[in-house]
């Protein structure tokens, strides 16, 4: 198959003239973005507490539950996960290409321009200049330096592409070149058409823009990884090429029609909220394909799992993608959403996709990389290990409860006579066990960090582990 | 086509952008020139056609309060939709009347939107005219104090200062006021 040959190659070209990468970049990106997620990690986990004692840092403006959400998620979005999504592209798609990246300056001064931006977050939310959108938060100045930073990193990826040695792209490439070109339209549209909007006509394009954030941009880039990690720490070739080809163009016009299940019952469009279900449920056709081509890659492989931390993280971030990618659709029912909308059930859904899903593909991207750009090995496979573990215990504690909560929730309202602050009080014990779980999550977190930083800075005397193309 | 995209740049990029924007422009563009409710202000004095009312642009005073309920991200906490559900119409309503659902045309002047995706506290899409200031300030100090067992963080930078207090009411005030729906029993200071 084709694919084996553009992931394979490597050992076969190397005798020839295989490029030498500097990956300058990627380390720029995949440090910070380590960092980051152990920052923003201590915010989510305030947040996590306020739920349980509600005057905890209370009276301090800066450190409100509504300045610190923000911060979270544009922080774990924009600083841990597109950061180190972008970190890693930077360091597969000169080797699925044969050559070296575009420019190396280039792409150094994105990153700088990128942690200029992610730090100026920090200050613009915590002082509440909120523009008021979900992850639209950022004020317009910062915005247009978000699309010059990715106008820099589209140009590199692309101009790296156009001179690849390899005529035939590999599946990971396309997901790149894809997400580079739809995130640029569907931020456009999420943080600058939205201004000239009001009411449900501007919360129609700001949901168009939440959905695809998650769905054309960290969706896209996350696959791309997968279908490069997984072959990739397996040393095996991927199952089916058709069937990634039918996931990629199937995701491309499935997608973005579905931004209106955001308001299902609500001040929209009965119409619009009809589509949007109807694609919303088309989406298992991308999802399944792609999830049926990675379990069939690992076909008769599973034992790897025991040896490779990176395929643990890999294959249980495919799992959590099936689960996450099976609720999106069932939620987008009538009558289901009619039960879980609003409910806590929610972000139990949102970070089994960003944290389960997407986040685990890039851990196991930068456990896979760092070592090898750095030259070096990974200090320790056994802590890399612990942090999967604490992770995912931490993150179905996470998940499970909030599902259950969210249903018990929803039900509560639907009995209107039970008053609101009772469904409230009810949620308490589940608001404890998501902390208690976050904390788990977060030490899995300073495992990780510790792990990268210690082999990025180890990169002792320790013979450099293999880095074929 | 597509099977030739996977070596020619190129036609890659035509195809996924093409693919893309048929979605991306039928979803954005044009549901609010087919629906034009979305952009006229709710307007009715014929009762046979439900509930009366007229939506007034915001004053300057509610614009700065409305600054404040964005500043401090209220929004993340609080929808501001009555959902086709029985049981929101019964949560929104106000001593024994159920209240109207949401429509577009009550939302034509909110830009930011509020309408919000998670609800840890209650809908506050008609909350306009049922608690008076009193009540907020006592609220906005220590929300346990009126209501026990409730997680919201206090405010006290904003019942500390006057203006924005008083600015942040006078926005809360107008929540859902579009739609004359219930018996005059409001408070309005």
């Amino acid at each position: 198959m084709d694919e084996k040959k553009a992931v394979h190659s490597g050992t076969a070209v190397s005798s020839t003239a295989v490029p030498v990468h500097t990956d300058t970049t990627a380390k720029w990106f995949l440090l910070s973005a380590v960092v980051y997620f152990f920052i923003v990690g201590i915010v989510a986990i305030i947040l996590a507490a306020k739920f349980i004692w509600p005057e905890m840092l209370g009276t301090v403006a800066t450190l409100t539950y509504g300045r610190l959400r923000p911060l979270h998620v544009n922080g774990m979005l924009f600083g841990w996960l597109l950061a180190a999504d972008m970190g890693l592209v930077y360091y597969l798609v000169p080797r699925l290409c044969g050559v070296k990246l575009w420019s190396e300056k280039l792409g150094v001064a994105t990153a700088i321009l990128w942690n200029f931006i992610i730090l100026s977050a920090v200050v613009v939310l915590l002082g509440g200049w909120n523009q008021g959108l979900e992850y639209a938060e950022l004020p317009l100045w910062l915005d247009v330096l978000v699309v010059v930073a990715w106008i820099m990193f589209g140009w590199n990826i692309f101009a790296t592409v156009a001179k690849r040695k390899y005529v035939q792209m590999y599946v990971s490439v396309w997901y790149i070149m894809g997400t580079i070109l739809w995130t640029a339209f569907v931020y456009l549209v999420g943080n600058f058409a939205v201004l000239f909007a009001t009411g449900v006509n501007q919360a129609n394009l700001n949901w168009m823009y939440v959905h695809n954030a998650v769905g054309l941009i960290f969706t896209p880039v996350g696959l791309a990884l997968a279908y490069y990690f997984i072959p990739k720490s397996g040393n095996i070739p991927l199952y089916s090429h058709k069937l990634s080809m039918i996931g990629f163009w199937s995701l491309a016009f499935i997608y973005v029609w579905t931004g209106a299940h955001h308001m299902l019952h609500g001040p929209i469009s009965q119409w619009l909220q009809t589509i949007a279900i109807f694609f919303s449920v088309m989406l298992l056709v991308p999802v399944w394909t792609v999830v049926y081509n990675f379990f069939a890659t690992m076909k008769g492989q599973w034992e790897l799992l025991q040896t490779r931390v990176e395929l643990k993280f890999l294959m249980s971030g495919v799992v959590f993608y099936l689960l996450t990618c099976f609720q999106g659709p069932m939620h987008s029912l009538r009558s289901v959403n009619a039960l879980v909308s609003k409910t806590d059930w929610i972000p139990g859904h949102a970070h089994m996709a960003v944290l389960g899903a997407f986040s685990f593909f890039a851990i196991a991207g930068t456990l896979y990389t760092v070592p090898r750009i750095f030259k070096t090995r990974l200090h320790s496979a056994s802590m890399a290990n612990w942090s999967f573990w604490f992770m995912m215990i931490g993150g179905l504690g996470f998940f499970v409860t909030l599902w259950l909560g969210g249903l018990w929730q929803g039900w509560q309202w639907n009995n209107p006579a039970i008053p609101f602050i009772d469904t409230v009080v009810a949620l308490g014990p589940v608001w404890t066990v998501r902390f208690f779980s976050g904390v788990l999550i977060f030490l899995g977190i300073v495992l990780f960090l510790y792990d990268i930083v210690a082999t990025a800075i180890g990169a002792s005397g320790s013979e450099p582990i293999e880095d074929a193309a | 086509m597509l099977g030739n995209a996977e070596k020619n740049a190129i036609l890659f990029v035509i195809a996924a952008v093409l693919l893309f924007l048929t979605g991306g422009l039928l979803t954005t563009l044009v549901p609010p020139l087919i629906d034009t409710s979305w952009g006229r202000p709710f307007e009715n004095d014929d009762p046979a056609k439900g509930p009366t009312g007229k939506l007034r642009p915001y004053t300057e005073q509610e614009l700065a309060g409305r600054e404040i309920y964005n500043r401090e991200g209220c929004w993340y906490c609080h929808t501001q939709q009555t959902r086709t559900l029985l049981a929101d119409t019964k949560r929104s309503g106000w001593r024994g009347v159920d209240s109207p659902i949401s429509t577009p045309d009550e939302f034509v002047y909110d830009a930011p939107h509020m309408f919000g995706t998670k609800r840890t506290g209650p809908d506050l899409s008609r909350v306009g005219g049922k608690y008076d200031s009193q009540w907020h300030l006592t609220h906005f100090r220590n929300p346990r104090d009126l209501v026990p067992g409730s997680i919201m963080p206090p405010f006290p930078w904003i019942a500390d200062n006057p203006e924005e207090f008083e600015a942040l009411v006078a926005y809360l005030q107008t929540l859902g006021r579009a739609k004359d729906w219930r018996p005059d029993q409001d408070y309005e200071d």
